[in-house]
């Protein structure tokens, strides 16, 4: 078998011809024109444009599309492909959306572990003042880097939960669109290549905000950074048009939109803020890639682009940041959502009990999803936009922390009565809820301007962030792994080891960003490659070694998952059906899941969370349930 | 119910001691610059009126899991909890509560905003630019140009901002107000030293190389040093 048969391959392989074909183009055009043959970064950036186009012709991802044009029909094919063995699959376009949600799943901890290795990186630049073995230049191209790669990651982790979770727990048979959520997945796949590549290029140096004038001065990485993100935003925004149509479209008989387990309704949420925000960060990034390809000064308020164009100036530094913070404050809540959802469905299944207001619950999710569109400008307190616009994005801030604060007295009221169980995923799910709740509650502080005035751009915004995101997406997520692990290989993990790792894991995280926040009071920075060792009354080292440490504590109970993953996902004992005694509907077929999930469609017959209920059904297929 | 109640008794009780304990903790582990300028005052105010909130708040859903996780862990049994579903009335008091507390703070933030920012007609205007790495301040009413700051003491100081180059960031930590320098504007902050000495002056928003080294010195003096230095850059600023 050579290594072609793989779709991902060829695709790689088309990437590289891509960008050769893209740069042979700009130096024709350049010719044409009259001008010096080579210029790098008009060359790389068509390059980069014509390499994702590439790659997805060479893995097959358009296919389909292509031979509709020609009026060649192209039936769905199910199951593994024929003349290969079966795990190529998980390489290659697949339609199924269990292969694409692991295929997401994967790719986003492949990313989470690059990520993690270069803030690992800078973190033990950190531990010491004084710069040890980073330059300037490559350290901020780092924290950029691990910010982005974590953005990458964290939406792959979405879409691989969502992908892999909507259509089973609707009993539905697929994505509404099966070509469509394959796209998704493969756009990612040139998306994190171009972004990786960017730091052979010169790096970019302006972190994950990428705010102009710098991010249109630096290197040439810049360009390809812009287009990874263009390609994973596509990703985004097909990806979650397919979730609204499945979710809205596919669900079964009975199964009203109140009795949908309420992942789906996290995910309907998140979709739809993915659908409707992701445009704005690309046209912010997009608009500077253009600035500095073409020399329109978007974003240009004099001459920053010198002699080089005739067309300079006339533009406005801090427009980008409302049309970059329109996208990435929203953002912020895909990242967490889906998560919070996790942990709304969990929670029921260990505590034995229905999940306390589920309606609230619901439309909380809601509320955030819209509320969130209307605060952007609390990341532009002191941008220089006008005094009076910091009030009323003040008042729409501190109202997100409503809806918030309904979900976590929802969650106590699920577990205040229950029987707790205490298994892994249990563990991680209540780690959630105390890390986000870390999270949650240093944001007013943030959104009051006044104390936002020491706060802003300092060490402590790290640590809020990191509280959140930690909480609301990479808890629930490893809650989510080990969770649906048996659903997906058969097989049980190692409880003892998953134990292990979550009580390395939780106090950890607890040091980890309590002192971020600690020596950002104390007052430093954020992004700076060294910092004041007399800060803190001297005291900043100690806590800087600390998280430090911390940080390598989280990362050893990721390998640990990861290792438990991978010894338990063949050999593992047999995990049965149910072994969580769940009601949703994935849990009522077979481990793993056949090729057709369910073999008959679904009636809905109650509610999704009657625990403590005897004989309360909540699905039954027709061929077993319809006496 | 009456066994809920005591549940309840208890978990009120340690949930006040439990809001004493950590906002003592933080108290004493989140170490503030020393606060050097009039604007500290009503800021740190506000920022310990959210300690007590943060310590309140987790207090309230930390206490309240940790002890139902200890009361109604499972047994051994293989039984289900209890049968409920919800309850409207509790969901809509922590709706409704909730809310009134924030338009509270989103309130006296608006106060101390407005009076923060208003302009003061006494005050001394000083211009400083952001370029890469340095800063440049200059004196309009002396003419003189340093690259150091130096204010007098007790003075309402407006500082009128503006960058050569790329968004830079006017913080000195101790004076907890900042602002970004952006190029082709002027931007505002203003405070009131009151403690003479010297203080670092930080950039604070991302800048490039050296972003982490872009500091400037300021150095608070009493009115006299200040007549008397500025007399001086006068009479450089002449020969
Ligand atoms: C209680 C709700 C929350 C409030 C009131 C809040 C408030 C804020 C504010 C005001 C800032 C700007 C800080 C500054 O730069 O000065 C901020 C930053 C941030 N918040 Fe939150 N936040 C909340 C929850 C969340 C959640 C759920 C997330 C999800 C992950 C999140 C992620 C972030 C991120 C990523 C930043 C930093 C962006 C950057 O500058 O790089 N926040 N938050
Ligand atoms: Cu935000
Ligand atoms: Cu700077």
């Amino acid at each position: 078998m050579s290594l072609f048969t793989l779709g991902i391959a060829r695709g790689l392989l088309g990437q590289v011809l891509g960008m050769v074909i893209g740069m042979l183009l700009t130096c024709a055009v350049r010719i044409l024109l009259g001008w010096e043959a080579w210029a790098a970064e008009p060359a790389w950036t068509v390059g980069a444009v014509c390499s994702i186009i590439g790659f997805l012709l060479g893995v097959g991802s358009l296919d389909d599309w292509l031979k509709w044009t020609k009026g060649i029909p192209t039936p769905l094919h199910h199951g593994p492909p024929v003349d290969k063995p079966a795990w190529t699959r998980y390489f290659s376009v697949d339609y199924n959306h269990k292969v694409i949600g692991v295929q997401y799943t994967v790719w986003g901890i492949l990313l989470l572990m690059v990520g993690g290795t270069v803030a690992m990186i800078f973190r033990t630049e950190l531990a010491r003042s004084g710069l040890q073995f980073l330059g300037l230049d490559l350290y901020n191209s780092f924290i950029g880097m691990h910010g982005m790669i974590m953005i990458f990651a964290i939406l792959l982790g979405v879409g691989g939960m969502a992908n892999y979770l909507v259509p089973l727990m609707i009993g539905a048979e697929d994505m509404a669109f099966p070509r469509l959520n394959a796209l998704g997945f493969w756009f990612n796949v040139p998306g994190s290549v171009l972004l990786l590549l960017s730091l052979f290029v010169g790096g970019w140096d302006a972190g994950w905000t990428a705010y102009p004038p710098l991010s249109a001065r630096g290197p040439i990485g810049y360009q390809l950074f812009f287009l990874g993100v263009f390609a994973i935003g596509l990703s985004s925004i097909v990806g979650s048009l397919n979730l609204l149509v499945t979710l809205l479209r596919m669900r079964p008989e009975g199964m009203s939109l109140f009795r949908m387990p309420i992942f789906c309704w996290a995910v309907f949420a998140t979709s739809l803020i993915q659908l409707t925000a992701t445009q704005l960060i690309g046209t912010s990034f997009l608009m500077v890639s253009v600035q500095r390809a073409l020399g329109m000064g978007f974003f240009d308020p004099r001459g920053i682009l010198g002699e080089v164009s005739p067309m300079v100036g006339g533009g406005d530094p801090v427009l980008f940041q409302h049309l970059f913070w329109f996208y990435s404050h929203p953002a912020v809540y895909i990242f967490v959502l889906p998560g919070l959802g996790i942990v709304s469905e969990l929670l029921p299944v260990f505590s034995r009990k229905p999940l306390f207001g589920y309606k609230w619950i619901a439309l909380s999710s809601m509320a955030i999803a819209i509320v969130g569109f209307l605060v952007w400008g609390h990341h532009m307190f002191v941008s220089g936009y006008n005094d009076i616009l910091r009030i009323p994005f003040m008042y729409a801030t501190l109202l997100v922390a409503i809806p918030t604060g309904v979900k976590f007295f929802s969650w106590l009221g699920t577990i205040w009565g229950g029987k707790v169980h205490f298994d892994t995923p249990m563990l991680f799910v209540l780690g959630a809820i105390s890390v986000f709740l870390i999270g949650g509650l240093t944001g007013p502080i943030l959104a009051t301007v006044p104390t936002d005035f020491p706060l802003h751009d300092s060490y402590f915004v790290v640590g809020h962030f990191h509280a959140t995101m930690f909480g609301g997406f990479v808890f629930p997520f490893f809650a989510a792994l080990y969770y649906w692990f048996p659903k997906v290989t058969g097989r049980m993990y190692n409880e003892t080891l998953g134990k292990i790792h979550f009580f390395i894991m939780t106090p950890a995280f607890w040091v980890q960003t309590l002192g971020q926040m600690g020596v950002g009071v104390m007052g430093m920075r954020r992004r700076i490659a060294d910092y004041d060792p007399t800060l803190g009354a001297g005291q900043i080292e100690s806590w800087q070694l600390a998280v430090t440490i911390a940080g390598f504590a989280i990362a050893f109970g990721v390998m640990l998952m990861l290792w438990n993953f991978f010894q338990n996902a063949e050999v593992g004992a047999a995990a049965g059906d149910n072994p969580w005694r769940s009601r949703s509907p994935e849990w009522q077929i077979p481990s793993p899941v056949p090729e057709h999930s369910f073999p008959a469609p679904l009636h809905v017959v109650g509610e999704p969370y009657d625990y403590g209920l005897a004989d309360a059904g909540y699905v039954t297929t027709a061929s077993t349930g319809d006496d | 119910m009456a066994k809920n109640r005591r549940h309840f008794g208890i978990v009120t009780v340690l949930i006040v001691i439990c809001t004493f304990v950590v906002y003592w903790v933080l108290d004493s582990v989140l170490l503030k610059p020393a606060a050097a300028v009039l604007e500290a005052g009503p800021i740190d105010y506000l920022f310990d009126l959210h300690i007590w909130l943060i310590a309140f708040l987790f207090a309230l859903v930390a206490v309240f899991m940790c002890y139902a996780l200890i009361v109604f862990r499972a047994r051994g049994d293989e039984g289900d909890g209890e049968h409920i579903h919800g309850n409207g009335t509790l969901e809509i008091i922590w709706t409704v509560v909730p809310c009134f507390v924030v338009i509270y703070f989103a309130w006296i933030s608006t106060t101390m905003l407005i009076d923060l920012s208003r302009p003061n007609p006494d005050e001394y205007v000083v211009n400083a630019e952001g370029r890469q790495w340095s800063w440049l301040f200059t004196y309009p009413e002396s003419g003189a140009v340093t690259p150091d700051l130096v204010l007098p003491v007790d003075t309402p100081i407006r500082m009128d901002l503006t960058s050569d180059d790329v968004l830079h960031n006017f913080w000195v930590p101790e004076f907890r107000v900042k602002q970004d320098t952006v190029p082709g504007m002027v931007t505002h902050v203003r405070f009131t030293p009151t403690i003479i000495g010297d203080y670092v002056l930080r950039c604070a928003e991302l800048c490039g190389t050296n972003h982490s080294g872009m500091l400037a010195t300021v150095r608070v003096v009493s009115a006299e040093d200040f007549q008397l230095w500025q007399s001086e850059q006068l009479a450089q600023v002449q020969e």
